[in-house]
């Protein structure tokens, strides 16, 4: 294992923001605070529009807060966190090799460094005979395992992830999501991930962020007990199904109000 | 038995291969016959033409027959006029739209990478690009007289607004969720500009490039009708209809009509080598 722990934790106090929808100040975030252990993978889950995704954004400096303070990991990385979007995040003029390796290329790594590191990060998703390719030619979960490896690659030690494998269909994103499973516990990076998928949270990460709606404060922070390295096999327990219905009641009543207010 | 169950099998195997050679081979035909078709159309018109020519179904004196006109053309060819009008005409195109389209191209990127630089010119640049540009022809005249720079200059506003116009829609096109990922990536400043903006932006400069170049070709030959010089295949043309020589006037619009059909094959040839990411689709 080549884990790369780093020791200082990032904390968000009382972030709030506010934008004006023509005269009326809309509250997306109140008051959220959150801290991530070093090494911890975290899934925030919510209804739609609570503002988890413009957090991860402030977190990942794509955003700005109105108020509050953010505390990231001082480490020397050129960037606060390495990010991967939902779907499109990967440029089309790159090659898949280019692509993995354009946050190294940007903090201004040598061509022969960065191009190990990337072939290094190509096999480990599986896309040995694609380093030449451009991302139209690939399908979707291909795509997207150029984003995550993209993101791993740049050894940055806090991933953020915006719905990584929202745009894959049901059997693509199982299997993303068991390969994302094991790249993290080789490399235990800190990871916060928004998503809408319950059970996705709950299979990969050691902390479910509950958030209610507008404005979105935190609403319940629940450990997840299973064992590590995990499997599928934990979907079949008791105590999966426990906490995923626990999971949904707390959102059941803000996602109905959202969908009607939409 | 479980041979005669794999022979069977086999059998069928066998045939549904066979319909499928059956299948593509029906494709390819396809393919064949429209290969044909879309060269044998204009050539049928062709004859169409000088039949209906030679036999005065049209009026040959509008319509010489074509091969007239290639015989024009062999003979002009020969004596040299051919090409004293054609390079005249090139060197406007190549000159004026060339030095547009790259001022057009840094323009149009640097508006569309400053918010104050557009705000600065975009009004004022829309305000302009709807002007015939051949409309201020004389303006350049009086300036500069009877020579090469108002014809290049006439032939440069124009490549140049609509490069600059393409360009800044190529950067306003360019997926927002790419420009964010370059910021999350630390590509800033020049690093942004080249990795991202760029890149971005070159599918809407080709578009542009294709529609400044039969734009360019119509002012040029627009300039040279204009009596302001005595060659150009413009001159050519207004020339030969002053003095009804309708041959002459069908050469030099196949002249001009040949140069704008090789700059854009020449383009989208560029395109495809330049943008590999935007090949298949």
């Amino acid at each position: 294992m080549n884990a790369r722990k780093s020791s200082s934790a990032v904390v968000a106090e009382d972030v709030s923001k506010v934008f004006f929808s023509g005269q009326d100040p809309v509250w997306a975030l109140e008051d959220f605070s959150l801290t991530l252990e070093p090494g911890s993978f975290t899934c925030i889950v919510g209804p739609s529009g609570c503002g988890k995704s413009t957090f991860l954004r402030i977190l990942g400096g794509l955003e700005e807060r109105t108020v509050g303070t953010v505390t990231m990991p001082d480490d020397g990385q050129q960037i606060p966190a390495a990010f991967v979007f939902q779907e499109h995040g990967v440029f089309p003029w790159m090659t898949v090799l280019d692509n993995i390796g354009f946050g190294l290329r940007m903090s201004g790594l040598k061509k022969a460094e960065r191009t190990e590191i990337a072939r290094d990060w190509l096999s480990r998703v599986r896309l040995d005979d694609f380093a030449d390719a451009y991302p139209h030619q690939l399908s979707g979960g291909m795509r997207q395992r150029v984003a995550i490896a993209r993101a791993f690659a740049t050894g940055s030690p806090l991933l953020l992830m915006d719905e990584p494998l929202g745009a894959l269909d049901a059997q693509t994103r199982m299997l993303m999501q068991e390969e994302l499973i094991a790249l993290w516990e080789q490399e235990r990076k800190t990871v916060l991930m928004v998503t809408h998928d319950i059970d996705e949270a709950i299979i990969l990460s050691d902390r479910v962020i509950v958030m209610s709606g507008r404005p979105g404060t935190l609403r319940e922070d629940i450990t997840v007990p299973f064992e590590r390295p995990r499997t599928f096999d934990i979907e079949r327990t008791p105590e999966f199904s426990e906490l995923r219905s626990r999971i949904w009641n707390l959102l059941r009543e803000d996602a109905l109000t959202a969908e009607e207010n939409a | 038995m479980s041979t005669t169950s794999t022979s069977l099998q086999g059998d069928r195997e066998q045939r549904t291969l066979v319909a499928a050679t059956a299948q593509r081979a029906r494709e390819r035909s396809l393919a064949t016959r429209d290969l044909v078709l879309s060269i044998s159309t204009p050539i049928l018109l062709l004859v169409l033409w000088e039949l209906s020519a030679r036999y005065q179904i049209i009026d040959p004196r509008f319509f010489p027959p074509p091969s007239q006109i290639v015989t024009a053309g062999y003979e002009m060819i020969l004596d040299g006029e051919l090409w004293m009008h054609t390079a005249p005409t090139l060197m406007r195109l190549f000159v004026g739209g060339g030095l547009g389209a790259i001022s057009g191209i840094v323009v149009g990127l640097l508006m569309g990478s400053s918010r104050a630089l557009n705000a600065a010119l975009g009004p004022l640049f829309s305000a302009l690009y709807p002007l015939p540009k051949i409309a201020i022809f004389p303006i350049l005249l009086m300036i500069f007289g009877p020579t090469e720079t108002p014809k290049i200059i006439a032939v440069f506003i124009t490549t140049f607004f609509i490069m600059q116009i393409n360009t800044v829609s190529g950067v306003w096109a360019i997926d927002r969720k790419l420009l964010e990922a370059g910021a999350a990536y630390g590509a800033k400043g020049f690093d942004r500009f080249r990795f991202v903006v760029l890149p971005g932006a070159m599918p809407f400069v080709f578009s542009g490039l294709k529609t400044a170049t039969g734009t360019a070709v119509v002012v040029v030959t627009a300039v040279e009708f204009t009596g302001a010089t005595t060659t150009g295949l413009g001159y050519l043309i207004w020339n030969s209809w002053q003095l009804f020589i309708p041959e002459k006037l069908y050469v030099g619009l196949v002249v001009i009509g040949v140069i704008g059909a090789i700059v854009t094959t020449l383009l989208s040839r560029s395109e495809k080598l330049l943008l590999p990411w935007r090949r298949e689709r």
